[in-house]
């Protein structure tokens, strides 16, 4: 049997060929651009330019949260995933300028004008690269009743010691039934919580079946 | 797979004498037992957590080894009321059923848990076993995130228990003939080893999200993920498409097609120093694993590359034609051809298909007679008997949970690559990702409170 015909080369790289940029684009989308084809009404189309939205910045995010909203769901999750591969771009390794950019604009989308689905994305990509800036309208938004518990996982994430701080001065006002999840996030970053043992052990739902 | 049914008392202690030199995490009480059929106080009480699609197979092939007397299956838990009702008329009377696992870690009664939950589980509930001193078997792949396999390792170690990773390849006859085969230099040196899959799926009927089914805790199927609303391309089983919950077919069977390398390298315990993936994601609808996927792991001193690639179905190498006469209880026709991996020695190549409950090598393998002097490697008396070994012994099990842990963190690495669009680079020493403070972030994932390490 030959084993030659698994060829070497790259495959998964040539079909990634498939959503390469648009051809004869070689000057930078713009983003109204980026947002016209992320709404496309083709499949293909809107892939291409999701995987793309990279290299769009700080001034595409705004318009991608909008379109996170769209009712046509593919199209909502396009912008989503442009948002994504836009974040993930900005933290790339030397990219500060960028990514500070980038999280600026996250931090305006965290406001009470936003859905709350876009509230919740948006912590969790400043949990990706989400520095001293984050940490005060994150932490703010452990008042939410919606979306403390992934503001509280955000911030967990933020590897700053103002992010424990933050999670502190937290734990002291938060409503009793939040302490514990805060103690969790406090324990995980290496703090000592008294009065809120860990639950993880503590079963609490039981079945209704019984035994044959 | 040999089944408990097909190894009595003697084989089996036989078999788990291997490691005299270890210390047993069970001690028989000495009662003698009927022949062929070990005694009350021998018997591993174990309890099945996840028990609907694998973890049902997990639960059938236990009550496989109830017969002989080798295990006593005490408990069953699920969060869907419909699959724990199955489960239960599977375990058969006096099974207990439970929702909540806790209340079975809980129980001093029970020596060991069989999980197969979604992998996104897989991380805290050997952690929680492990720390309330059960023994694991645990599906593949292990964890989700760096940071999972850590807690996995350091449970497991501290606590003395033996755990068992369901990547069972390596138990599989002809693993042990491939094995064997390469080990023997009959390739010559090896310097690249090629995995091949099928692609993954795409969601073709996306659908929106709705209320969860009346018999589902979605809640507590979520558990450490964080929260969103119910969609029913989540599960069951098709969790598997999803990065953060099942990772795509480099996770599902990645964790089977390079568990089987790792260890016929002789891998285990080394990683990576580089991983670059690039792939192609689905068009439309909730899944998001790559469809078709190149993943390169460089490996140094020794040096060697690794690659894991899903490939259109019209490029996978063809399955070998087995002759009717070669066929016996042990060596079977081809079944899955769509997954395997090409080994490239200096001196010819080797392939085998599957890796993991159905693996089959090549021919040359097969035949390949072991000459005097030849080097033998562990043939596993089965998966499941491995673990009752390394419970009963303590020795180590053939995916022991450092073997198990570095074969997902492959999976895990490669998804982290394809994910960011860039290349990694890996301090296995250390258990880091270096120089990319962003990747570093994404080797934990903070857990939703209390579904936590």
């Amino acid at each position: 049997m030959s084993m030659n015909n698994l060829s070497r080369k790259s495959l998964a790289a040539g079909a990634a060929g498939l959503f390469a940029a648009p051809a004869g684009t070689a000057r930078p989308e713009t983003v109204d651009e980026l947002i016209a084809r992320i709404r496309d009404a083709s499949d293909k189309v809107r892939t291409e330019a999701w995987l793309n939205a990279g290299k769009a910045g700080a001034p595409a995010v705004k318009p991608l949260a909008k379109v996170m909203t769209d009712n046509d769901l593919e199209v909502a999750r396009a912008a989503k995933r442009a948002l994504w591969k836009l974040v993930r771009d900005a933290g790339r390794p030397r990219a500060g300028r960028q990514t500070r950019a980038v999280e600026a604009e996250l931090i305006g989308l965290l406001g009470d004008d936003q859905a709350v689905l876009v509230r919740r994305e948006a912590l969790w990509m400043l949990s990706e690269i989400g520095g001293r800036n984050s940490i005060k309208p994150v932490a703010q938004l452990m008042k939410n009743a919606e979306l403390r518990e992934d503001a509280r996982m955000s911030l967990e994430r933020i590897p700053t010691k103002r992010a424990i701080t933050a999670l502190k001065a937290r734990f002291k006002a938060a409503p009793e039934d939040f302490k514990a999840h805060i103690a969790q996030s406090l324990r995980k970053r290496g703090e000592q919580v008294a009065g809120y043992p860990c639950r993880k052990l503590a079963p609490t739902r039981k079945t209704d079946l019984k035994p044959l | 797979m040999k089944r408990s049914g097909q190894l009595n008392r003697r084989q089996f202690l036989a078999a788990a004498g291997t490691a005299v030199a270890s210390a047993p995490y069970l001690i028989p009480s000495g009662v003698l037992a009927a022949r062929g059929r070990s005694g009350a106080s021998e018997r591993i009480t174990t309890a099945h957590i996840g028990v609907g699609g694998r973890g049902s197979k997990l639960l059938r092939e236990t009550k496989g080894f109830q017969e002989p007397g080798l295990v006593n299956i005490a408990a069953v838990c699920d969060i869907d009321r419909s699959r724990l009702a199955r489960a239960l008329e599977q375990a058969g009377a006096g099974v207990m059923p439970y929702h909540d696992y806790r209340y079975i870690l809980e129980r001093k009664d029970i020596d060991a848990v069989v999980i197969g939950t979604p992998d996104h589980w897989h991380g805290v509930q050997v952690v929680h076993a492990a720390e309330c001193g059960k023994h694991i078997y645990c599906e593949k792949p292990a964890c989700c995130t760096i940071e999972e396999g850590k807690a996995m390792v350091a449970s497991v170690k501290e606590n003395k228990v033996a755990a068992q990773i369901g990547s069972q390849g390596r138990s599989q006859p002809e693993a042990y003939l491939a094995h064997r085969y390469l080990v023997n230099g009959n390739i010559g040196h090896i310097r690249r080893v090629d995995c091949f899959h099928y692609p993954s799926p795409e969601d073709k009927n996306p659908v929106p999200d709705s209320d969860p089914p009346a018999e589902l805790d979605w809640d507590m199927w979520l558990g450490p993920l964080r929260w969103r609303p119910y969609n029913k391309r989540y599960c069951h089983g098709t969790f598997r498409w999803l990065l953060e919950s099942g990772g795509g077919q480099i996770r599902d069977r990645g964790a089977h097609v390079m568990s089987c390398a790792m260890w016929w390298m002789g891998a285990d315990g080394t990683g990576p120093v580089t991983i670059e993936a690039t792939g192609t994601p689905p068009t439309k609808g909730l899944w998001d694993s790559a469809v078709l996927m190149d993943v390169t792991y460089t490996f140094r001193n020794p040096d060697w590359v690794l690659t894991w690639r899903q490939m259109p179905n019209d490029q996978l190498p063809p399955a070998e034609e087995r002759r009717p006469e070669e066929l016996n209880n042990e060596i079977r026709k081809i079944t899955r051809p769509g997954y395997g991996a090409i080994y490239r020695g200096d001196r010819g190549e080797f392939i085998h298909w599957g890796g993991d409950g159905g693996t089959w090598a090549e021919r040359k393998a097969r035949n390949w007679k072991l000459p005097a002097g030849g080097r033998d490697v562990y043939r596993s008396p089965g998966h499941f008997e491995d673990w009752f070994n390394g419970i009963k012994t303590g020795a180590k099990t053939i995916m022991n949970i450092e073997a198990g842990v570095g074969a997902a963190n492959l999976c895990i690495l490669g998804n982290l690559s394809y994910i960011l669009g860039r290349k990694l680079e890996w301090d296995q020493a250390k258990q880091t990702i270096v120089g990319d403070e962003a990747a570093q972030r994404m080797m934990s994932r903070p857990q939703r409170h209390p579904y936590h390490l």
